[in-house]
């Protein structure tokens, strides 16, 4: 990295600090910090808070509202935000779908749909996993038959988050049937208040809503809402994914959890107190110290140009596992203020039954994050991709 | 530029099969050998360009090591172009540079720390040989390629100085200096060395009283780092030769590689090695970088690097089957040679307390 970028790099950082001091609103940050369910109001305020700046979709290009981060700026962006305890951006508008758009989309399209997602106007929902099609994404069986003007889509799509605020969804069909599976797949933008279209909700191991079943009965949806060929969907879902990944370390997210651990652990002394885990911290921070510098590596040689392809399973893998990890000890470092839990505090003010106030939330996360390892491709699915991308096995 | 020339180098002139002659010579390395290094200038790496060298940084230094493990080769390289000749450019004076460094340079001079005294390799080491009226008493172990060095640098305390830590030239064929040679568990030569009052000469470098303990432990954080070069080439050796392995070996009538379960033990083994390759880079960078958080990233580097070590050298050995537990193919002298890297100047546990103290806020 040179001093250039990394003068600009820094002066990011300072601005995201001065940010999440001055201007995200105070009670949004309370509940993130102690993981304490966001109703949609407060991810919209959020989103909105940092479109303020420009910086929701900081990383899109000039040319369609955005400032033109490199993937380092953005990488570092979400690194301060996740280190402060913010709320997830939600990304199936900023980072999922909008590049989609502008990349694959036509003039109409991106007009159409590109500003109310900078804005937060319009909240995105993600249609790919269904029943019989999780890890082989690419055998999903919800199909769009053609009729005049529109298709006709039949189907179920599942672990759709937060379908039950969502205006749209991106969402990949079968509109024909191949050989090969990947074929035959297109990229369609479904309005969600189409009639056929039901949200039935699923509750999660942490006891709350997140996902929800997304029933297509007979939706009609116009020939102008798809995304790039008829057919060519398999392109547009994995350049999807590669971004997923790559956006998705969530190395400030560790971060922030790994430092409240080590504050649990702590003893009035201020001493680590209880051996084992004192142990257990110190691997915890060695992992998250590699990973640090492997991003940062992998960022540099995306700058340069040099990419294996496997660059972000790697991150995956390993960011969700020390993610995890990271939980995983901080439930133990509760001991036993980590035994009463109850959903509905999580939704207003949380009440603690024992320990910290935040007992709850880290319960609730070390739960919610057994998904990190499932979705975006599970942790075997990344290690199938580096054994076949650059393993040759 | 150097990256290149090495890889040449060794691809023609130290295959395993060559590379086996230098175990059985006297000194446990290939003279002819270290005389090609120090006509490719090798040995005179770190030596500033008046002198004929090439005044190389971590960089380059972290390059030549990465060939050292990624060939296992056996000269004294980190003993004596890394460590001696990195202790005589920080503490000798002008007159024993002028006498020590051409012959460094040329190869006929051949340098080892003398430094270790206690078993543990995972607590900071304490010094208790001793110098006094010139002369050396006390006993230091496991000294690298002190088998066949012509000089120690030991560290000693000075009882004239308040029992400072300081550093002092040996000539091993001195009287008063014993020694035991042994092999290590990779076959390269080592010593146990006794000074029942041999005759010292302090490196004399003008310098603050303690200038002596700071280019000590200067130098041990460069080796630090030189081994984290040394274990990522070793680890991608081990790692190409086991994926080619699992290509080739084939067991129920088709690769083994074909199992998944293989598959994603080896993309774990691919991913610890671009760990690895990150921290190195980083920990080069440590080196010549702001002191604030050096340690940490080092010492950080380095007990990843072990661990990874461990992890990819014992699947290399697993994955090749009974083949990979005999002498007779590379994987086991990577395995072996990993070993003793993994312990030389302070093992895993050693760097990870390190790493830890270093991280916790003051």
């Amino acid at each position: 990295m040179n001093a250039a970028v990394l003068e600009r790099v820094e002066r990011l950082r300072a601005e995201i600090r001065e940010f999440v001091r001055t201007t995200l609103p105070t009670d949004i940050l309370h509940k993130s910090s102690r993981h304490l369910m966001l109703g949609k109001d407060d991810y919209v305020r959020w989103m909105q808070s940092l479109q303020s700046r420009g910086w929701a979709v900081a990383h899109w290009p000039r040319e369609y509202g955005g400032m033109g981060w490199s993937t380092l700026e953005r990488f570092v962006f979400e690194d301060e935000l996740g280190r402060a305890g913010c709320p997830w951006i939600i990304p199936f508008g900023v980072k999922y779908v909008g590049p989609v758009i502008y990349t694959y989309g036509t003039e109409r399209q991106k007009q159409r749909f590109l500003p109310p997602i900078a804005t937060a106007e319009e909240w995105w929902a993600q249609g790919y996993s269904e029943p019989g099609a999780g890890s082989d994404l690419a055998s999903l069986r919800t199909t769009a038959e053609r009729d005049g003007d529109a298709y006709v889509v039949n189907g179920q799509k599942c672990w759709t988050t937060y379908a039950q605020w969502a205006d749209w969804m991106f969402c990949l069909v079968r509109t024909s049937r191949e050989a090969r599976p990947q074929s035959g797949i297109s990229f369609l933008l479904i309005d969600m208040r189409s009639p056929g279209v039901t949200v039935k909700p699923v509750r999660s191991m942490d006891l709350c809503h997140h996902v929800n079943e997304v029933w297509l009965d007979n939706v009609r949806v116009p020939v102008e809402n798809r995304v790039g060929e008829e057919g060519g969907g398999w392109t547009l879902a994995k350049f999807l994914l590669v971004n997923e990944r790559t956006y998705g370390s969530g190395l400030g997210e560790s971060k922030f959890a790994f430092e409240r651990l080590k504050q649990l652990v702590a003893g009035q002394n201020g001493e680590l107190g209880d051996t084992a885990l004192h142990d257990r911290i110190i691997e915890l921070d060695l992992r998250l110290f590699a990973l640090e510098c492997v991003s940062y590596q992998v960022l540099d040689d995306m700058a340069m140009g040099v990419e294996t392809g496997a660059e972000a399973s790697m991150l995956k893998v390993r960011a969700s596992e020390t993610y995890q990890d990271i939980l995983e000890a901080s439930v133990d470092a509760l001991g036993y203020a980590g035994l009463a839990y109850d959903a509905q505090t999580l939704h207003g003010e949380a009440l603690p039954h024992l320990g910290p106030d935040d007992t709850a939330g880290i319960l609730r996360y070390h739960l919610y994050n057994r998904a990190a390892t499932i979705y975006g491709g599970s942790s075997e699915i990344q290690h199938n991709i580096i054994a076949k991308s650059v393993l040759g096995l | 530029m150097l990256r290149e020339s090495i890889d040449r180098y060794t691809a023609d002139h130290y295959s395993f099969e060559q590379r086996w002659k230098g175990l059985r010579s006297a000194y446990r390395y290939s003279e002819s050998a270290w005389s090609d290094y120090a006509d490719m200038g090798w040995l005179a790496l770190r030596l500033p360009e008046h002198m004929g060298g090439m005044a190389a940084g971590a960089n380059a230094t972290s390059q030549l090591m990465e060939a050292v493990g990624a060939k296992l080769l056996l000269e004294p390289i980190l003993a004596s172009v890394v460590l001696g000749t990195g202790l005589v450019l920080k503490r000798a004076d002008a007159s024993q540079q002028a006498e020590l460094l051409p012959k460094l340079a040329d190869g006929s001079l051949k340098l080892a720390l003398a430094h270790q005294e206690s078993l543990n390799a995972g607590a900071e080491e304490r010094i208790a040989c001793e110098y006094r009226n010139g002369s050396l008493y006390g006993s230091k172990i496991a000294v690298l390629h002190g088998d066949c060095a012509d000089r120690f640098i030991v560290s000693a305390r000075n009882a004239g100085a308040a029992h400072r830590v300081s550093l002092y030239l040996v000539d091993a064929a001195r009287t008063n200096v014993t020694w035991q040679n042994f092999s290590l568990l990779d076959g390269r030569g080592a010593a146990n060395v006794r000074f029942h009052g041999a005759s010292a000469e302090p490196l004399a470098a003008a310098g603050p009283a303690d200038a002596d303990a700071i280019a000590l432990a200067d130098s041990l954080q460069e080796a630090a780092v030189a081994l984290c070069s040394e274990t990522l080439g070793a680890i991608h050796a081990l790692n190409l030769a086991t994926n080619r392995y699992l290509k080739e070996r084939k067991q129920f009538g088709k690769p083994i590689g074909a199992n998944q379960v293989l598959q994603h033990r080896m993309a774990q083994m691919y991913m610890l090695e671009q760990e690895v390759r990150a921290l190195n880079l980083a920990a080069q960078r440590a080196l010549t970088g702001p002191s604030d958080g050096r340690d940490r990233i080092i010492s950080g580097a380095r007990a990843y690097a072990c661990g990874a070590a461990r992890r990819i050298a014992a699947e290399a050995v697993q994955m090749h089957g009974g083949i990979g537990t005999t002498d007779e193919l590379d994987v086991s002298h990577y395995y072996r040679r990993l070993m003793v890297t993994g312990t030389l100047f302070g093992n895993r546990d050693f760097h990870l307390a390190r790493f830890a103290a270093a991280g916790m806020p003051a």
